[in-house]
């Protein structure tokens, strides 16, 4: 059954419900990254997108306050006419903010404006039993006791439901631009080895099969299409039945990129961060993939797939999943927020 | 000292010899005190010089139940690094080994007694640096820094300590050790590293520090701007972002800091302004003449006396030394101080300027202000001197009165300093009992016997309750 809160009161009196009876919960916001992690059968589905409200916006202080159901479109609306943006988020319209957040979704701009957890100041959250916990603090600076805001962000709902979000914005910059260059990938990693090597800060150098994209983002004067490129546009991501998000030592993604186009494997590389979306057709190539992260001293996790292929959506248990574990019966004591979605085909240690 | 504890010092001793092992009263008096005022109760100090050192250490204070308190340089101003009831200190002042600097991955794994200035030092040859930069960064530590999630000047835009650590090795409380995050971004899981940076020492010892480091900019321009009303000043640090330009600093000095500054760092500083910005913007040179032209322009919009553009690298220096000896230079007004680093919105500064103006003035206090101006983050000085009882409640008093502005104006009680013991009993200003009830669970998620660094952070009698006693049933091969 699908059950869609538009407050947070009515939220935690439905998972206090919940928790009373053992019904497993899935939580849903735009529904973009809720293929994730190990499938599970949830009796009940709650959707956030009934929380739908902006909280506070101020614009000079660079914070909006919004509730976990807003969309990154809507985000856009209430600040865009201030020229100010959530860099640090994906693009997509549709997606909801506590989503963006739970699944730790980071936008393409991350080379320069950083990963999406750093603009995440104050979170509230409603627990797996119904309490209502924030954590943070709306000003743009804090350290007022332990950061649940990063302990929320890549979450995956395990915790709870995020109810409200304060994010620190961003001025739009005065001056943005793609460029492009086509070629053999020895060419593109030579052009994007150059930009990184650059006095400019890239907002992104992006490599996909046969091509380079950088954004260049600041001052009108700096728009110069970088040596062998010409303005261009933002690339369009893979498409396929999969797709598994790489981890690896950025100065590793070079070799990285020649390997998969070596198996002529589609992927969209961002260089100098060392993330690299990968498609993937079925459980070989999740294998495939993950072992050449390995070998390259990274990890790597299916974001998206039918259920054959998260199967294994994560390799190995990483350290301090005991501390994890804790953490989750405090927060979800009646385990009934996505379990089984942090999962791993190797024994589970003690 | 009691018995387990008695029995600890000789196990310690036996493991790093009597000079890295010091339980003298010397030594124990040395130990309760960091930076602030707070005075604690020291029962032995550990130095250990290796990791595996140190998770021998944990693991004997875990067998005789005894508590521990991690220290870096000791200069935090909460009383974080101040043990309260006795129990082991473990100093990290020894571990100050720089691994080899990774410049294809800007990164560098360093020991907890590394000073944070020597890292940037070390790797300017480079082109690099580490960007936080705490006005204390000859004298700090990085495991200080991280377990305050230190910040600095230069955080407006390049942001705290915590976006700068890439990765860490925490010895748990009782001993076991793990490493949390690494080069490769976004491990699978929670993210415990962040977590762990801030956590003022209460969930483990860090014994190693994946820094990430950052390209020196291409171009930097640093201006001093005057005002004659604090005001005007306050107005120019919003406007200058709202014209959607974050410059890479933006500092405010008021007149009393000034003085005391000008007075043995012979910056030119003009004694006679209410208060003075230190502005620095970086980047291409475009960026740095485009911004800089906006600068200038608010400035003069918002009733600015004089610009200052630091003609040479030596000018610039010159500036930022007055800027952060500051806190030192308070010494020449009364022989110690007490501060809050609060944080209001951008937006409420200059009535939380005029407020802290009020109270100071009620109070009878001398009040010297310096601070991150462009994120809000306060540091209202009151000097004093600890020998006048009258004089220090009278502090105390407005401080306390300072604090409570600043939540009524919607900011929070730390920005960089951490909450420590000083700030412990302001926690319920801004977070209700459920909140703090939630902290109390992370901590104990990670330290379950509650011996470390107890009575930081979390106000007395903090409780994570009945919740999550037992571990939540998991489902077959899973891990959370």
């Amino acid at each position: 059954m699908d059950l869609a809160p538009t407050t947070r009161d009515e939220l935690a009196a439905m998972l206090q419900e919940a928790s009373a009876h053992g019904r497993v919960l899935d939580i849903r916001g735009g529904g973009l990254h809720s293929r994730r992690g190990r499938p599970f059968t949830p009796d009940d589905t709650i959707l956030t997108r009934g929380l739908s409200r902006v909280v506070d916006y101020v614009p000079d202080d660079m914070t909006i306050t919004v509730e976990g159901g807003v969309t990154i479109a809507e985000i856009l609306a209430a600040i865009g006419g201030h020229r100010q943006a959530w860099p640090q988020a994906p693009a997509d319209p549709t997606a909801t903010v506590g989503g963006v957040l739970a699944a730790a979704v980071s936008g393409r701009r991350r080379l320069r404006d950083g990963p999406v957890r750093d603009s995440l100041l104050e979170v509230v959250v409603a627990t797996g039993d119904g309490r209502i916990i924030k954590g943070g603090g709306r000003t743009v600076k804090t350290v007022t006791g332990y950061d649940l805001p990063r302990l929320l962000t890549g979450s995956l709902g395990t915790l709870g439901v995020i109810v409200q979000a304060t994010l620190r914005v961003w001025p739009v910059p005065m001056a943005e631009q793609w460029f492009t260059a086509h070629g053999d990938d020895g060419d593109m990693l030579a052009i994007a080895h150059g930009v990184l090597a650059g006095r400019h800060r890239p907002a992104a150098v992006i490599l996909t099969p046969g091509a380079a994209h950088v954004c260049l983002t600041g001052v009108p004067d700096d728009m110069v299409a970088p040596p062998g490129m010409a303005e261009g546009s933002e690339p369009v991501a893979p498409m396929g039945p999969g797709t598994v998000q790489m981890g690896v030592p950025p100065a590793a993604l070079p070799a990285v990129v020649r390997h998969l186009s070596l198996e002529a494997r589609p992927f969209e590389a961002w260089l100098g961060t060392g993330i690299c979306h990968v498609i993937a057709h079925d459980a070989a190539d999740v294998t495939a993939v993950r072992d050449l992260a390995t070998s390259h001293s990274g990890h790597a996790q299916v974001v998206d797939g039918d259920d054959a292929l998260r199967a294994d959506p994560f390799g190995p248990v990483p350290a301090g999943a005991d501390i994890m574990r804790h953490l989750r019966s405090s927060f979800d004591p009646a385990g009934i927020l996505c379990p089984g979605r942090f999962a791993a085909a190797a024994p589970v240690p003690a | 000292m009691t018995g387990g504890a008695g029995h600890l010092a000789d196990r310690l001793r036996a493991l790093l010899g009597p000079e890295r092992l010091l339980d003298g009263n010397l030594a124990r008096n040395l130990y309760a005190h960091d930076g602030s005022i707070v005075t604690g109760d020291c029962g032995m100090v550990a130095l250990p010089e290796t990791t595996e050192e140190v998770a021998t250490c944990m693991a004997m204070a875990h067998a005789a139940g005894v508590e521990v308190t991690p220290r870096g340089s000791g200069t935090g101003l909460a009383g974080g690094a101040v043990p309260l009831e006795g129990g082991l200190v473990i100093s990290l002042a020894r571990m100050r080994e720089m691994g080899e600097v990774d410049t294809a991955n800007a990164c560098v794994w360093v020991q907890p007694g590394v000073l944070n200035l020597d890292v940037s030092m070390a790797v300017e040859h480079l082109g690099l640096h580490y960007a936080p930069d705490p006005s204390s960064q000859a004298a700090c530590s990085i495991g200080g820094n991280v377990g305050t999630n230190a910040g600095g000047p230069h955080c407006l835009a390049y942001g705290v300590t915590v976006q700068h650590v890439l990765g860490l090795e925490l010895v748990r409380p009782d001993g076991q050790v793990v490493v949390l995050g690494g080069e490769a971004p976004d491990p699978p899981g929670f993210d415990l590293r962040g977590v762990v940076v801030g956590a003022e020492g209460t969930v483990g010892v860090v014994t190693r520090v994946l820094l990430r480091l950052t390209p020196l900019p291409p171009d930097v321009r640093t201006m001093l701007l005057d005002f004659m009303t604090v005001a005007e000043a306050s107005a120019t640090v919003q406007a200058i972002i709202a014209e959607g330009i974050i410059p890479a600093a933006l500092e405010m000095m008021d007149r009393n800091m000034a003085l005391a500054v000008e007075e043995f760092v012979h910056a030119g500083l003009p004694t006679d302004a209410a208060a003075l910005l230190l502005v620095e913007v970086d980047g291409t040179r475009a960026e740095v003449d485009t911004a800089t032209g906006i600068v200038e322009a608010v400035a003069h919009r918002h009733g600015v006396r004089t610009v200052r553009v630091a003609r040479d690298e030596e000018e610039r220096a010159l500036l930022w030394k007055a800027r952060k000896t500051a806190f030192g230079a308070v010494a020449r007004v009364r022989p110690s101080y007490y501060l809050h680093d609060c944080v209001v919105p951008r937006t409420r500064l200059v009535e939380i300027m005029e407020a802290i103006g009020e109270i100071t003035a009620r109070e009878r206090v001398i009040c010297l202000n310096v601070f991150h101006a462009g994120d809000g983050n306060l540091h209202p000085i009151i000097a004093l001197d600890r020998s006048d009882p009258d004089e220090t409640e009278r502090a105390m008093r407005a401080g306390d009165q300072i604090v409570r502005a600043c939540i009524a104006l919607g900011g929070t009680l730390s920005g960089e300093h951490g909450i420590g013991v000083e700030k412990r009993e302001y926690m319920p200003l801004v977070f209700d009992s459920g909140d703090l009830e939630a902290q109390a669970c992370v901590r104990r998620a990670f330290d379950p016997d509650g011996r470390m660094n107890p009575g930081k952070v979390l106000p007395t009698g903090t409780r994570c309750g009945e919740v999550g006693l037992a571990d939540t049933q998991v489902p077959e091969g899973t891990w959370i």
